[in-house]
């Protein structure tokens, strides 16, 4: 295997590979920052320009695409509360209040540095354990994706904030409102209109609960406490920080893989379970969503680490691991490559020129993120009376251009609405996205397992994986339990 | 005490008018339903009934003097009167359905440039007037450019440009 590695580093170290990659993660990280572009679009559009490729360039294009704008979405989340991913939400959770403490620097490093690290590890467990990975994938039925999904979903606890009661309405806010829509089964359901049979996008939900009810606040409030100009403040990352977070940060990385070599998991699902984790595990917990820069490490590699991963039922079985992955099975089929089993055989070659220029792209990240963080915190100084209606302008276009739609705008708009009054009612928003992105896996899964097992509930613990899962779902519980019963003692003796 | 009380009231209000109207009017049922499939409107009512039990427990903490408070506490310490903040408010929502209305009429370009203009007004913004104008006029014809130049967007050209 070494001396192939090692022709295949020659073959990827050309100049005109190393501006691919290059040109793929600089144009990846800009998409990804832009409110209301997404990875998936930039790997779209991409896509024709690599009808004149050779086939391991087109696809290492592609993929510094999907993994530049991954980081990227942590940009304008960090800054403006904007995320540009849905996998970025989480990183705005923490992000944000440490641009609005004078360290969105410190934010936008910390993001930077967990992205290259889960990419790394990402890239590697691609290569050492894309068999291994792709038969634990292959393991993985209804039940279990639902275990998984419910397990996930208790990270709903941890982003509560103060009232875990109010968390917990926000997440069925949210698993209702993806509820509308098709179902498996081919019913419309609450489709008020004919716009409303295909359900509502990620997208205009995830802006629309995030940005806009910061400029609804700006209008309304006109001056709100926490409105000045971002500064970059203390910049750097010093080694005690890096150090506190490095648990989180390759805990991080390694459900990023795990999960992401699941399909139909993706970058998102991995942010919220590897955030959830680092909350509970962390001495600095009741510190998250406030501001904790340990919550911006477990984000950002748990979605860059599920960048690589994506990658290894593609090329171990053919099957797409998210949508980006999908698109770039369209790139490998016009290259005349047939991701699967027989690719380790008939293109072993090609295969692990894709591992090196993958591990190549992950040096280039780190560069890529360092020179375009100047020019991001430079936009960050516009003063928030001009950045927001910017922001606002963006969106429109951005969720526009998605579906084409004008049903999305309005979406956005009347989503923004909803997540200033959750603001003035003080419901958490992030259980909403949370429970929005996830209802669909969770109901979805339930409804075949039972179908598969003509009704009989017990086929939800019917393997070891849900096992693990129901055990580590009973333990989030009884924690967070103990935590809720914690703090009301603590109210009561304040009190008295 | 009262605000936490009609939160959690309202909320399982909501939840009560999806299970009771929303779901039995809004949630087909197929005529034929195998024992073993669960039928759709299955998961909404779980999650129906879930949200009706968490309002009404919200609601009971209000009574009982528990629960946090309805306004954040930056919203709650804030003097401008109740009216100011309602007139500004009630003038976003009005320039967001202005925006929807007027897409079909002068498209999509116009009504960003009209939103954008009256956003920046509406932030209070006075000194930087100027660059406000310049944004709200320049920036979005540079988005619509690069949206159908580049991506290939169609956007609504509206009835007078039509």
């Amino acid at each position: 295997m070494l001396n192939e590695l090692m022709t295949a580093l020659q073959a990827v170290a050309t100049v005109q590979n190393f501006l691919i990659i290059a040109a793929g993660i600089w144009g990846g990280v800009i998409i990804g920052a832009i409110p209301g572009m997404t990875g998936t679009m930039a790997v779209t559009l991409a896509l024709p320009f690599t009808f004149y490729m050779d086939p391991v360039p087109s696809i290492l294009l592609l993929v510094a695409l999907y993994k530049g704008s991954t980081y990227g979405g942590s940009v304008s989340a960090i800054l403006i509360k904007t995320p540009g991913t849905a996998s970025a939400a989480c990183t705005a959770l923490d992000g944000y209040p440490l641009a609005q403490q004078g360290k969105a620097g410190k934010a936008l490093n910390m993001a930077l540095y967990s992205s290259v690290v889960g990419d790394f590890v990402s890239n590697i467990s691609l290569i050492f354990l894309a068999a291994p990975l792709a038969l634990l994938a292959l393991k993985v039925g209804p039940p279990e994706y639902f275990m998984l999904m419910v397990f996930a979903l208790t990270t709903v606890a941890g982003v509560s904030g103060n009232s875990l009661l109010m968390g917990f309405v926000s997440a069925c806010l949210g698993l209702l409102l993806a509820t509308a829509g098709e179902d498996m089964y081919g019913s419309f359901r609450f489709a008020f209109t004919d716009d409303m049979q295909a359900g509502l996008s990620v997208a205009p939900v995830l802006i629309g609960l995030f940005a806009l009810p910061e400029l609804i606040k700006l209008i309304v409030f006109r001056n709100p406490p926490k409105a000045r100009m971002m500064e970059i403040g203390d910049d750097r990352v010093s080694g005690r920080e890096f150090r506190g977070v490095a648990k989180s940060l390759f805990r991080g990385s390694f459900i990023g893989v795990v999960l992401g070599a699941i399909p139909g998991i993706g970058p998102s699902a991995a942010a919220f379970f590897s955030y959830g984790s680092a909350q509970r595990a962390s001495p600095r917990a009741a510190n998250f969503g406030k501001g904790e820069i340990e919550g911006v490490a477990a984000s950002e590699s748990a979605n860059n680490g599920a960048c690589g991963a994506t990658m290894i039922p593609l090329l171990a079985l053919g099957v797409p691991g998210d949508v980006i992955t999908g698109v770039m099975l369209g790139a490998f089929m016009i290259q005349g490559l047939t991701p699967g089993p027989l690719l380790f055989e008939t293109n072993i070659h090609e295969v692990y020129m894709l591992f090196i220029g993958m591990l190549l792209s992950s040096v280039l990240l780190l560069f890529a993120g360092k020179f375009t963080m100047r020019i991001f915190t430079t936009i960050a100084r516009i003063p928030p009376t001009l950045l927001s209606p910017v922001v606002l302008l963006l969106c429109l276009f951005g969720i526009y251009a998605i579906g084409n739609s004008m049903f999305d705008v309005v979406v956005l708009l009347a989503l923004g609405l909803v997540g200033f009054g959750m603001f003035l009612l003080d419901i958490p928003t992030a259980p909403f996205l949370i429970a929005f992105i996830l209802g669909p896996m969770i109901e979805e899964n339930l409804r075949r397992a039972l179908a598969t097992s003509r009704g009989d509930p017990t086929v939800l613990m019917s393997s070891p994986i849900t096992w693990i899962f129901a055990a580590l779902i009973l333990f989030v519980i009884a924690l967070t339990a103990r935590r809720e019963i914690g703090k009301a003692n603590q109210r009561k003796a304040d009190a008295q | 005490m009262i605000g936490i009380v009609l939160r959690g009231f309202g909320t399982a209000l909501f939840f009560g008018i999806v299970l009771g109207v929303l779901i039995p009017g809004y949630v087909p049922k197929p005529a034929f339903i195998p024992g073993f499939a669960l039928p759709p409107d299955f998961w909404p009512r779980v999650i129906a009934i879930a949200g009706l039990i968490f309002g009404l427990i919200a609601a009971g903490l209000g009574l009982a003097g528990q629960g946090t408070p309805v306004l954040p506490a930056e919203v709650a310490e804030d003097d401008t009167p109740k009216r100011v903040l309602l007139f500004r408010f009630g003038a976003l929502v009005t320039a967001f359905i202005a925006f929807v209305l007027l897409t079909d009429v002068i498209g999509f370009l116009g009504a960003a440039i009209l939103l954008t203009g009256a956003a920046i007004v509406l932030t209070g913004e006075r000194r930087l007037l100027a660059w406000g104008a310049g944004l709200a006029l320049i920036l979005p014809v540079g988005l619509y450019a690069f949206f159908t130049e580049a991506l290939g967007t169609q956007f609504p050209p509206g009835l007078l440009f039509n």
